[in-house]
């Protein structure tokens, strides 16, 4: 047999060690998932009754209510990213870039052709989900083939990010820009919580989708397929899963959910440059760090945390930390407890 | 046959080298080592065998630091070796091979095995700084004992080929000739005839007899195919669902009806 | 690709292409530490430029805050990068590949934020000034005696020299400690971690060292940058220079440490030869265009030819 024409070291990095159990961790996964799942939702429930406690309903409930939109968007990316590393064991460093593609193509649907935001989310979607499915055509898969190293796809994947962030710029201008919404129309509920009408409406279909994929995982024969390559490549394999579209619809799903969570992110945050994927990548990190990478239920939980956490650190400290809080719970993961809640081991 | 050569070379019948008592190893919800004990005596040939899934690798990877136990002993020479890790298990004097062979093969056959040579001070950065000229007398006397011991196992002639360029058996030679460069007192060969040809495995065999004669060097290995387990082994261990469940002489395991039962089918015929 | 040269003076264009050659030899610099680290020890250090800042701004700081004469600040600053080597790597060489790879990139991102932030101590934005001058009475010497042989105009030409000069002593300390022993067991912790180990090798305390010299070298860089520009702040160590210093390495070769210095001046090279060519685009626009062919280049060598342009075909081609 030929031995494999590239460093042998590339393949280091991915590779689980020889000497990892091949015993599932992820077994039992339906139950300790709900368990967990039910206990983060109390945990999140006394933190927001002491909130409203310490520092009043209105700043506290308006914290958790921008907390819950920050949140969704990092859990739509965070799932995504979660999918495609547990399916394909890749860390798809240009996924930050997946969101401003979503983001930039609604943009052009609804800025440039002023089309209806519905509409343009609905573009966005379309159009990343098949940018996903296009690059594991044409880059993955053939590098899948020749047996590429983890070294070689992560630094691929580095590449992918640099070529569709600055396509976007040189397409687009690097200059700010804004979905061509109403941007002083806003909703008012549960005593004393705003949010912008658009903002709102990207949320709720953010929250429904995020809800349908948790369904699709856990229920669907696709979703369970994903979780078995998710354990054991070989292993689904020899039970007749079709990995190939098994690999494709994972990345289908993943750009869809980023270029949603692109599209929220216009909708919160108003303004974007084509920078601004990237500079949430970090962020997604922390969010599939924290619920353990490659397990989606984690990436969604880890999300929503996340994005809670930022937006309640603004009630003690200077909203310009915001990001540093990302940072640090990145950090205290990693040093703490590198599984995440729910996810495999990153200890060698 | 072996039950003499044992009576012949246990240099100190019960003298353990290698002690493990009530290891246990847990993943998730599975415990791949669940209560573990036995012993090893010093310049033995002990076999470890077992059903697939038994735990006997596992074993392996807690003995020589390579996975952490969850509790339990392990002491090598009288020493406790639990928690710590393989490198410094390998100092005191535990070798190892490993199920699929790790021969670095993009580094020579010479380079894998002045690689393994111990008490380097040219390896550390402050000894580079503090012994500037001698490291390279020592590199020279490094280099003769390679040769030696490559003579021995009749892969001198490879010296300066890239180790990926070996064959899988002579990879496996590569791999034991390594080991023994920092002169261990105890090997543990995980699957050691697994993919070579009988031609091979015989040599192989035939080294870890001379070794075990020559330098009293202590072995552990795992094996799968009875007959050689018969004709090698002083001592056999059987494990099964991560626990010992029969130790002793070859003779009175393979009539052992708890080992019977732990296998399945084929190899249950083979032992009876 | 023709060259619009006609208003450009010669000697103009040769002090364009020298300063071509500095940043070339800079980015050569801090590619020696990437290469240390991914080529020859196995590990992925995505926060290379977080290193050159803070050898940069200690240096900067003990010269201007604290009045430190250069001489003694820039060993120190390398000290104190080589630290911070040390205690990123402490917790973060102990995690798998991809995590390493993403706490590396989690403490460059904090070094930046410091550097943004904590105004006091680093100038946030604004940056700092003047810690050069001892330099520049240096180059006003050297160019006094360059000027006695006819090139006194060309000014680029001391800190081109010293900075290639630099290169090619780390070079030559870097291939010499890639023939010890210490080397050879960084070869086989980046070929096999666990074969290392049970040989005896505490590959822990060797990814350490791996991360801390880079980080030592990523500060030397970090020095000349800042003398090249005058100025120390924030935007410039960014991870785009990591990125770029990436895209050097696989060009010239993972496993070569001459191949980076021939990465960076092809790259350089293009990127820069690029300026003659007249494009219709705005100047953001251009540097995204510069990126994205960088972003090109790290793609298609790592899908088509890995080894780069200098890489050791035979230390590729087999796996055991």
């Amino acid at each position: 047999m030929r031995p494999p024409r590239h460093p042998p070291y590339l393949l280091m990095l991915t590779t689980e060690s020889s000497l990892e159990p091949t015993p599932s961790e992820t077994a039992g996964l339906g139950l300790s998932t709900g368990a967990r799942g039910l206990a983060l939702l109390g945990g999140v429930a006394v933190v927001v009754l002491i909130l409203i406690a310490v520092k009043g309903y209105q700043p506290a409930a308006q914290a958790t209510a921008n907390g819950l939109v920050a949140g969704t968007y990092f859990a739509l990316g965070a799932v995504g990213l979660a999918l495609v590393f547990g399916v394909l064991r890749l860390v798809n460093f240009a996924h930050g870039d997946f969101l401003t593609f979503g983001a930039y193509a609604a943009l052009l649907a609804n800025a440039f052709f002023r089309l209806p935001i519905i509409v343009a989310t609905a573009i966005a979607i379309v159009a990343t989900a098949l940018l996903g499915a296009i690059l594991e055509l044409a880059i993955w898969r053939p590098m899948r083939a020749r047996r590429a190293g983890g070294l070689q796809l992560l630094l691929i994947a580095i590449g992918l990010a640099y070529v569709i962030r600055n396509g976007i710029q040189i397409a687009a201008g690097a200059e700010p820009r804004s979905l061509h919404v109403d941007v002083t129309s806003a909703v008012s509920f549960m005593g004393g919580i705003r949010l912008g009408t658009t903002e709102l409406t990207v949320v709720l279909i953010g929250l429904v989708v995020l809800v349908l994929v948790a369904i699709m995982l856990s229920v669907s024969r696709l979703g369970k397929e994903m979780r078995a390559l998710a354990d054991n490549v070989s292993l689904a394999e020899v039970a007749g899963v079709d990995t190939g579209r098994v690999i494709i619809s994972t990345w289908l799903v993943a750009g869809g959910l980023a270029g949603l969570a692109g599209v929220l992110v216009a909708a919160a945050v108003g303004v974007l440059t084509p920078q601004f994927g990237f500079q949430l990548l970090l962020s997604l990190f922390a969010a599939t760090v924290l619920g353990g990478i490659g397990n989606a239920y984690g990436a969604l939980a880890g999300g929503l945390l996340l994005g809670l956490t930022q937006e309640w650190s603004t009630l003690f400290i200077d909203p310009r930390w915001k990001l540093a809080v990302g940072f640090a719970i990145l950090i205290l993961t990693l040093l703490i407890r590198p599984n995440g809640l729910l996810g495999r081991p990153a200890l060698k | 046959m072996a039950d003499d050569r044992a009576a012949k070379h246990e240099l100190a019948p019960a003298d353990p080298i290698f002690a493990v008592r009530d290891l246990v190893k847990g993943f998730g919800g599975l415990r791949a080592v669940d209560g573990a004990t036995f012993e090893v005596s010093r310049g033995s040939i002990t076999a470890l065998i077992g059903p697939n899934g038994a735990g006997k690798t596992t074993l392996f990877n807690l003995a020589t630091g390579f996975i952490k136990p969850d509790r339990g002993a392990i002491e090598f020479e009288g020493q406790s070796v639990f928690g710590r890790p393989p490198h410094a298990v390998a100092r005191r004097g535990m070798g190892r091979t490993f199920q699929i062979t790790k021969a670095l093969a993009a580094m020579t056959v010479l380079d894998n095995m002045m690689l393994a040579a111990p008490d380097q001070p040219a390896e550390r950065l402050l000894g580079l700084l503090t012994h500037p000229l001698s490291w390279r007398r020592q590199e020279r006397s490094i280099r003769e004992r390679s040769m030696e011991l490559l003579e021995r196992f009749r892969l001198a002639s490879l010296a300066n080929s890239y180790a990926g360029t070996l064959s899988g058996g002579q990879r496996k030679l590569l791999e034991f000739a390594r080991l023994l460069m920092a002169k261990p007192r105890m090997v543990l060969l995980d699957e050691p005839l697994a993919g070579v040809n009988p031609v091979l495995g015989q040599q192989i065999l035939a080294h870890v007899h001379e070794l075990r004669s020559e330098e009293g060097i202590t072995f552990l290995f795992i094996e799968h195919d009875m007959e050689v387990v018969m004709n090698n082994a002083d001592r056999v261990i059987v494990m099964a669902f991560g626990r010992v469940i029969a130790s002793g002489l070859p003779s009175e395991v393979r009539r052992d009806q708890r080992v019977i039962d732990a296998y399945l089918g084929a190899h249950a015929e083979d032992v009876a | 690709m023709i060259p619009h040269l006609i208003s450009i003076a010669p000697f103009a264009h040769a002090d364009f292409w020298l300063g071509v050659g500095i940043v070339a030899g800079i980015y050569s610099i801090f590619t020696l530490g990437l290469q240390l680290n991914v080529g020859f020890t196995g590990i992925v250090n995505l926060g290379q430029a977080g290193f050159m800042a803070i050898g940069a701004y200690a240096m900067a700081i003990l010269i201007l805050t604290y009045g430190w004469s250069p001489w003694l600040a820039l060993p120190a600053a390398t000290l104190i990068a080589m630290l911070a080597g040390v205690i990123v790597a402490m917790p973060a060489v102990r995690l798998r590949g991809d995590y390493l790879a993403i706490a590396t990139i989690a403490a460059a991102e904090i070094v930046q934020s410091v550097a943004q932030n904590a105004i006091s101590l680093t100038g946030g934005n604004n940056g700092l000034l003047g810690f050069d001058a001892a330099w520049q009475t240096i180059q006003v010497w050297l160019l006094g005696a360059l000027s006695s042989i006819g090139l006194g105009d060309m000014d680029q030409i001391p800190l081109f020299a010293v900075t290639w000069i630099t290169f090619a002593v780390l070079l030559a300390i870097l291939v010499t400690l890639q023939r010890t022993p210490w080397g050879r067991v960084l070869r086989a912790i980046r070929e096999d971690e666990d074969a290392a180990e049970a040989l005896g090798k505490n590959t822990y305390a060797y990814k350490v060292q791996s991360l801390a010299l880079a980080a030592g070298i990523g500060a030397i860089a970090g020095y000349l940058l800042a003398l090249n520009i005058t100025l120390i702040y924030p935007g410039t160590y960014s991870a785009d220079f990591t990125f770029i210093g990436f895209a050097i390495l696989v060009l010239g070769g993972l496993g070569s440490y001459s191949g980076v210095a021939l990465g960076s001046v092809l790259l350089w090279f293009v990127l820069e030869g690029a300026r003659f060519v007249d494009l219709p685009l705005s100047a953001d626009k251009v540097a995204a265009l510069r990126l994205l062919i960088v972003g090109l280049v790290l793609i298609l060598v790592m899908a088509l030819r890995p080894q780069g342009i200098l890489g050791k075909r035979e230390e590729m081609v087999l796996r055991g």
